[in-house]
């Protein structure tokens, strides 16, 4: 197919009909709300479900209701949305019922601002929800990546039986760039006839297929906590996405960052080469799992002197860049978080304080 | 002059470059941000370089210029009843954003005015001339206004090659014999103008310095 040009949220949209998905429940709010105009035409067209909830928490437990009889679905919402529907998240994860719930973030705490933002990170990555619960968190830092990135994370939703969040701030939503899509994906939620409530007909044996999250006996809530560990255990091992930049060249600082933060990290790693001083950069491209391993080899390197992470909230993944870094090198942050993207040059400024 | 058309058509990137490029011509120009759906990458990010140039930039109070807010200064319709050499009025998309027109009725009542949909038919639902006329029924039953002229913009940002503008410029063209209304101007993004044939163009061209830029861009000079 060839490229069109399309806002982060359209893309976000289409690519979830490609990638078979044809329930989407969602209520409004700023910035991803194009999604769901989006939807509400596209759906009808190709025979899907699109339904507005009368609220966030109404949403989240559509998805689960429709996730436990093995349907694709998914949905979108900014901050203050997902902190609503962390709840049904946490059951889901509990339940072991796949989905995928899209965060297009916007600045907090409370209500916050409209504009872009990097703070859910802990939210997304530590816990979304009570209980033991993780989800597969990726982060997209262009519209193409947000197009692919959703296309993968409903099969990865379904290897795992988990939910599976897209992080991505108000940018990737708001902005237009030219997108090209895969292939359709063909195929259904494989593994689902062994779990889902789709009835008897399916079965092979006469047993019947329960999902829930309570389990009043210690030892099955432990036995079913450690299911869900084993899994995350896999993730780690299995789905650690990064992207590495300018990687190979003697650099004096290494920049941590993802999303449209990372663009414009990017930008000023350009600019400071040609002034002569070289940066490296690791962008996660799952911020959980993170790329622990990556960051800390980079951070090893002979020339590094100095780790910055550089994230539109107050100091969150830094945290995560610490423990990887393991000491090995002192770990800053940078950033800005009411909605004011930093700079190029702002970031440039940063470097050098450390490269001095 | 109305500028309208679906959402990301690029009604602003057009709306401001045609500002510059009339105020450039020495007419007086005023251009009013009337989006009301878009929460970013609005009229409002460039109003420092159009001020500059001395064009008059009508938006709603500035401690308001964040809010997820249809506000409407009531100087919008100060501009209608009053207006300058050059009255440019940037709607936001689709009819849902043309639907604030209709609140202008009185204003407008009895006056000539030109009101331009742009078309990018690299854009979800303009590919087709039937998804053109489609949305200018719609904007025009929500706006109770009638759209007067088309113009072209053809485009993938960054990416545009100039096989594209061409095939953008036949699809207006055609869409214009088709829907009887006629093809004003087309935009094209100024460092491409060099690598184009435009003497095949039978309509004026608009050079489009980029205004509405992500964080790690720059936006171009007006030169």
């Amino acid at each position: 197919m060839a490229k069109v040009l399309m806002k982060g949220n359209e893309a976000i949209a289409e690519a979830a009909i490609r990638a078979g998905c044809l329930n989407y429940f969602a209520y409004p709010i700023t910035p991803q709300s194009e999604v769901a105009e989006y939807l509400s035409r596209r759906l009808q067209e190709v025979g899907g479900v699109f339904l507005q909830g009368e609220s966030e928490v109404a949403v989240s437990y559509m998805i689960l209701g429709a996730a436990s009889v093995g349907e694709r679905v998914f949905t979108t919402s900014s901050s203050p949305g997902i902190s609503l529907m962390s709840e049904a998240i946490s059951y889901m994860i509990g339940d072991q019922c796949p989905a995928v719930f899209i965060n297009i973030m916007r600045g907090g705490p409370g209500l916050g601002g409209i504009l872009p933002s990097q703070a859910d990170y802990l939210q997304a990555t530590k816990s979304i929800g009570h209980g033991d619960g993780r989800m597969l968190v990726l982060a997209p830092a262009s519209v193409q990546e947000a197009a692919e990135m959703v296309m993968l994370a409903f099969p990865l939703a379904e290897k795992y039986r988990n939910p599976v969040m897209i992080l991505g701030d108000g940018l990737i939503g708001q902005m237009m760039e030219p997108v090209e899509f895969p292939d359709h994906l063909k195929t259904e939620p494989s593994n689902k006839n062994d779990w889902a409530v789709n009835g008897m007909d399916t079965r092979k044996s006469n047993t019947r297929n329960l999902i829930r999250s309570l389990y009043l006996e210690p030892e099955q809530l432990n036995q079913n906590n450690l299911i869900l560990r084993a899994k995350y255990e896999q993730m780690k091992k299995e789905e650690i996405r990064y992207e590495a930049y300018n990687i190979d060249a003697k650099y004096k600082v290494l920049i941590v960052s993802y999303g449209t933060m990372s663009r414009v990290c990017r930008t000023a790693i350009d600019e400071l080469k040609d002034d002569g001083l070289e940066v490296g950069m690791i962008r996660p491209q799952t911020v959980f799992p993170f790329p622990e391993k990556a960051v800390e080899d980079a951070a090893s390197r002979k020339s590094c002197k100095a780790v910055i992470s550089i994230e539109m909230s107050m100091g969150q993944m830094v945290e995560d860049v610490e423990r990887s870094v393991k000491g090995k090198q002192p770990v800053s942050w940078y950033g800005k978080c009411g909605g004011e993207v930093p700079t190029p040059e702002e970031v440039m400024a940063e470097i050098k304080k450390l490269a001095n | 002059m109305v500028i309208v058309g679906n959402y990301g058509s690029g009604k602003t990137e057009v709306s401001i470059n045609l500002a510059v490029k009339k105020k450039r011509e020495g007419l007086d120009v005023r251009l009013a941000d009337l989006d009301l759906v878009n929460p970013y990458f609005r009229t409002r990010e460039a109003r420092k370089p159009l001020a500059n140039l001395g064009i008059d930039i009508v938006l709603p109070a500035e401690k308001y210029l964040q809010a997820d807010l249809p506000i409407l200064s009531p100087a919008v319709a100060g501009m209608i009843r009053r207006p300058s050499q050059l009255t440019l009025i940037d709607v936001g998309g689709d009819d849902v954003g043309a639907t604030v027109l209709a609140s202008l009725a009185e204003a407008f009542s009895k006056r000539p005015y030109n009101m331009l949909q742009i078309i990018n038919p690299l854009r979800p639902f303009t590919e087709t001339v039937s998804g053109c006329m489609k949305i200018r029924k719609e904007i025009e039953a929500a706006s109770k206004m009638t759209i007067t002229g088309l113009v072209g913009n053809p485009n993938l940002i960054d990416e545009t090659r100039p096989g594209d503008i061409i095939s953008g410029y036949d699809f207006v063209e055609s869409l214009s014999k088709e829907s009887g209304l006629p093809l004003k101007f087309i935009a094209i993004m100024a460092e491409l103008l060099p690598k184009i044939d435009y003497n095949r163009f039978r309509c004026p061209i608009l050079p489009i310095h980029r205004q509405l830029v992500p964080p790690w861009k720059k936006a171009k000079k007006f030169d």
